[in-house]
């Protein structure tokens, strides 16, 4: 049996105890697996991915990764986590007032002491694996959005992460590009070994990337499986999601 | 030479990899290089995208110095990794040509004559869409402009009244040690009325209403563009400038003067509360005083100089606001842009107004 790289025991999360966005949440998370959360809107996958990267703290139950529970960890701790994890953010949330490259460059510089020649190599060394090449000295206002979610996904993978969280990476992106971006998460989880973590609501995107799906709904997990059983699943809500 | 033989650490990583980089690009980039170096692979049991930088850059430097790099003892699953992180492009090494003097010259004179034209262009379209909204009432937008004076001029009487009566205050404590030594205690009275009527309450103001509100409405317009709301507005068939910046042209060209107004009420107040307490000057023949010097033309040129700063605040705020580029940062730069250049040209039309109406 596998050790899970992630653990959610118990989690109860939302603004007031009356109001609960997730209620009462078990899921398990294996590494070297791509993991999709899916659901309807609102159903609470977004904010069940900010508790996993620590932005959120949940009202109730633990959160493991990575082996340490995020509520006993002091915040150096938390931080060494924190650089074992990669966050792909929904519009790619690309710091607009620097370039591509000095966006890469900011974990290199903050959590390395890597000479200036080596982390400008190491910058296009990343670039050229999301095919950016060319996106080096570019603003990210200069980039198209297909582009910026390369270049956001290029930055998240500069310390090689262990996770790789992707909330929505095909929002607002044309079909083609998607499926560019979802073969490129394919190939980078396999070609590196890393455990992702992708919420979003594109079937086609589901059937193409994952290994694993859970299905949100209302704030609770309905189902949990790999991607065979959830399109045999006779659960109502899958089926309707999947047709 | 003997070729130089570098044994690779256990781990080459984030950690190490600064380590085994800065010694050997020192060797390779040195008087005498060797003519080739052999990296060991043989302990390497784990490494990653910085480790793999590390000897995809020495082979690149290596290759530009005709140095021979040899990777010895490569396990399949480093050498997998190697593969993986290896840059394929080659580096661009052509330099950008830096323009000559003379274009530059060129560029800043063409850029500044552009932006000119944009401004001209701008501030005809105001005037001439705020005398259309003047015959046509629905252009106005009755309640926005409301909503802006009360933005504009009401809840900014409480800075400005503070600011100007505090000036007044000053004005007359440093006038009043001089006064005192001819015995012209009186004209402290005069001194105040006309240095606050004529000259700082309309600049005062000025100021505080570009800092206060030029930025805002720098700000507002820069936000509306870089989110496309402006775009939204022009596909919806109704023109931004009349629909967003008239109700503003027309807010603030009634309350700055205004404002000016009671700028020059307050300070004059300050300076009185000086009269009486340091020059011991009643109430009644400091306010004796201060009606006897001042004519219409001191009442006029405030006047005047409000209304012209209500102009140069509206139309410089707009300007930046339309011209912004970017995002976030966009925004924040053209709103500082805004408020420098407003109080610049506020200053520069105040000495113009005061050299046409006081040089003899």
């Amino acid at each position: 049996m596998q050790t899970p790289i992630i653990e959610i025991k118990n989690l109860s999360s939302g603004y007031e105890e009356d109001v609960l966005i997730l209620k009462d949440v078990n899921l398990t998370i294996y590494p070297n697996q791509i993991t999709t959360i899916l659901g309807t809107s609102g159903c609470g996958k977004t904010t069940l991915l900010k508790h996993l990267i620590g932005l959120l703290t949940p009202l109730e139950g633990e959160l493991i990764v990575l082996g340490k529970n995020l509520a006993q960890i002091d915040e150096n701790e938390m931080n060494s986590i924190l650089r074992k994890m990669g966050v792909l953010f929904q519009n790619g949330a690309l710091l607009n007032s620097i370039s591509v490259a000095e966006n890469i460059a900011i974990p290199l510089e903050q959590h390395t002491s890597l000479s200036k020649d080596l982390i400008e190599h190491l910058i296009r060394i990343k670039l050229e694996l999301v095919g950016l090449s060319h996106a080096y000295h570019l603003l990210p206002s200069e980039l198209s959005g297909g582009m910026r979610k390369r270049a956001a996904l290029a930055r998240a993978l500069a310390l090689d992460p262990q996770i790789l969280f992707a909330d929505e990476p095909s929002a607002g992106l044309d079909p083609v590009t998607t499926a560019a971006l979802d073969h490129l998460l394919i190939s980078l989880q396999k070609q590196l070994g890393m455990t992702v973590v992708v919420v979003t609501h594109e079937v086609n995107s589901i059937r193409r990337i994952a290994d694993r799906v859970v299905y949100l709904d209302n704030g609770q997990i309905l189902f949990s499986g790999t991607l065979d059983e959830a399109l045999q699943s006779p659960l109502p809500q899958l089926q309707s999601f999947f047709s | 030479m003997e070729p130089y033989s570098f044994e690779l650490p256990e781990t080459l990583d984030f950690h190490s990899a600064e380590s085994v980089y800065r010694p050997l690009q020192m060797l390779i980039s040195g008087e005498k290089p060797p003519s080739a170096i052999v990296l060991d692979f043989k302990r390497v049991k784990s490494l990653d995208s910085a480790g793999a930088a590390v000897v995809d850059r020495l082979q690149k430097i290596a290759e530009q110095k005709n140095i021979t790099l040899i990777r010895q003892n490569l396990a399949e699953s480093i050498s997998q990794t190697l593969q993986l992180f290896q840059l394929q492009e080659q580096q661009s090494t052509k330099k950008e040509e830096k323009p000559l003097f003379l274009e530059k010259v060129g560029d800043t004179g063409f850029s500044l004559l552009h932006s000119l034209g944009n401004l001209v262009l701008l501030l005809s379209n105001m005037m001439y869409w705020s005398f259309i909204a003047f015959f046509k009432p629905g252009l106005r937008r009755k309640d926005e402009v409301i909503h802006q004076s009360l933005n504009i001029g009401a809840n900014a009487l409480g800075i400005v009244g503070l600011i100007s009566f505090l000036i007044g205050f000053v004005l007359a404590l440093q006038s009043a040690a001089q006064l005192q030594l001819y015995g012209a205690n009186i004209y402290v009275a005069d001194l105040v009325a006309l240095a606050m009527i004529s000259e700082m309450g309309p600049l005062i103001t000025a100021i505080m209403v570009a800092g206060r509100s030029g930025s805002a409405i720098a700000a507002e317009i820069a936000t509306m563009q870089v989110s496309e709301e402006i775009d939204a507005l022009k596909v919806m068939g109704i023109d931004p400038l009349p629909y967003l910046v008239v109700p503003k042209v027309y807010a603030i060209t009634m309350t700055l003067p205004l404002l000016t107004m009671f700028a020059n009420a307050l300070g004059i107040m300050g300076g009185m509360l000086i009269g009486y307490t340091y020059l011991d000057i009643e109430i009644l023949p400091f306010y004796n005083e201060v009606l006897s010097v001042l004519r219409y033309k001191e009442v006029f040129i405030s006047l005047l100089k409000s209304f012209v700063f209500a102009w140069i605040i509206i139309v410089t705020g707009t300007y930046f606001g339309f011209k912004v580029k970017g995002g976030a940062e966009g925004v924040g730069r053209v709103t500082t842009a805004s408020v420098v250049f407003s109080i610049f040209w506020v200053i520069v039309a105040d000495s113009i107004i005061g050299l046409l109406f006081y040089f003899r």
